[in-house]
């Protein structure tokens, strides 16, 4: 991973057109700006884990899954 | 009352004061932005939310007070504005958590539950930031699951 240190005002680019801009770093967190191009999809990781656990929830939800599952949870 | 095409259920009838509005659809489904809970008896506690903009979407979902009764509910100020609701409002909020029941352990996503607004019928999937809830919790423990698969 590469690793690079910066102060609150500063910023760095990924490519060419993603500038991400180190706003404020308080006590427990850091406020970044971002600027991309629309195209690109900025995500917190905690939105990504849920959007790759609701894809995985939608392939599996007849009524017998919920059968199967209620039995498990009552034994 | 209005009809739909379901996933799992043929043809079901519906009253529109059931529909639950997702102004931002769900993380992985951002046109998904109509659902209808569908309550069984024998199903119970677990409910299904059906997509009424795509008839082979359902979810599986159970009230959070049936998986961690300790649970405790935060959302952002811009979610609970999706929902038109107010963080003095949380009595109307009804909260679910969307269940992965394929092979394997069941899981529950506590890190994204979904809540809803009782007195809007707004939903939002209101992903926490804090790192207190796993996105894979386990329904079962280890051992159980073990003996059951």
């Amino acid at each position: 991973m590469l690793v690079i240190r910066r102060r609150a005002g500063e910023s760095l680019f990924i490519g060419d057109g993603v500038e991400i801009r180190i706003l404020d770093v308080g006590p427990s967190q850091v406020k970044l700006g971002i600027e991309a191009p629309k195209e690109v999809t900025v995500l917190r990781n905690e939105v990504r884990q849920t959007q790759q656990a609701n894809l995985d929830a939608a392939r599996q939800t007849s009524p017998e899954s919920v059968k199967n599952l209620l039995k498990q949870l009552r034994q | 009352m209005l009809r739909c095409a379901t996933k799992n259920f043929g043809v079901l009838e519906y009253e529109a004061g059931a529909v639950l509005t997702f102004p931002r659809g769900l993380p992985g489904f951002e046109t998904e932005t109509l659902f209808v809970p569908i309550e069984q008896e024998a199903s119970k506690p677990a409910l299904f939310l059906q997509s009424l903009v795509t008839a082979k979407l359902c979810f599986i979902a159970l009230p959070m007070e049936t998986i961690d009764p300790a649970y405790q509910l935060k959302v952002s100020d811009e979610d609970l504005r999706v929902i038109g609701a107010s963080s003095g409002t949380s009595e109307s909020l009804r909260c679910l958590a969307v269940v992965c029941a394929g092979r394997g352990r069941p899981t529950a996503n506590l890190l994204g539950p979904i809540v809803i607004n009782r007195d809007t019928r707004k939903a939002v999937q209101a992903v926490r930031d804090d790192g207190l809830y796993a996105v894979e919790h386990p329904l079962l423990a280890e051992s159980e699951a073990e003996e059951c698969w």
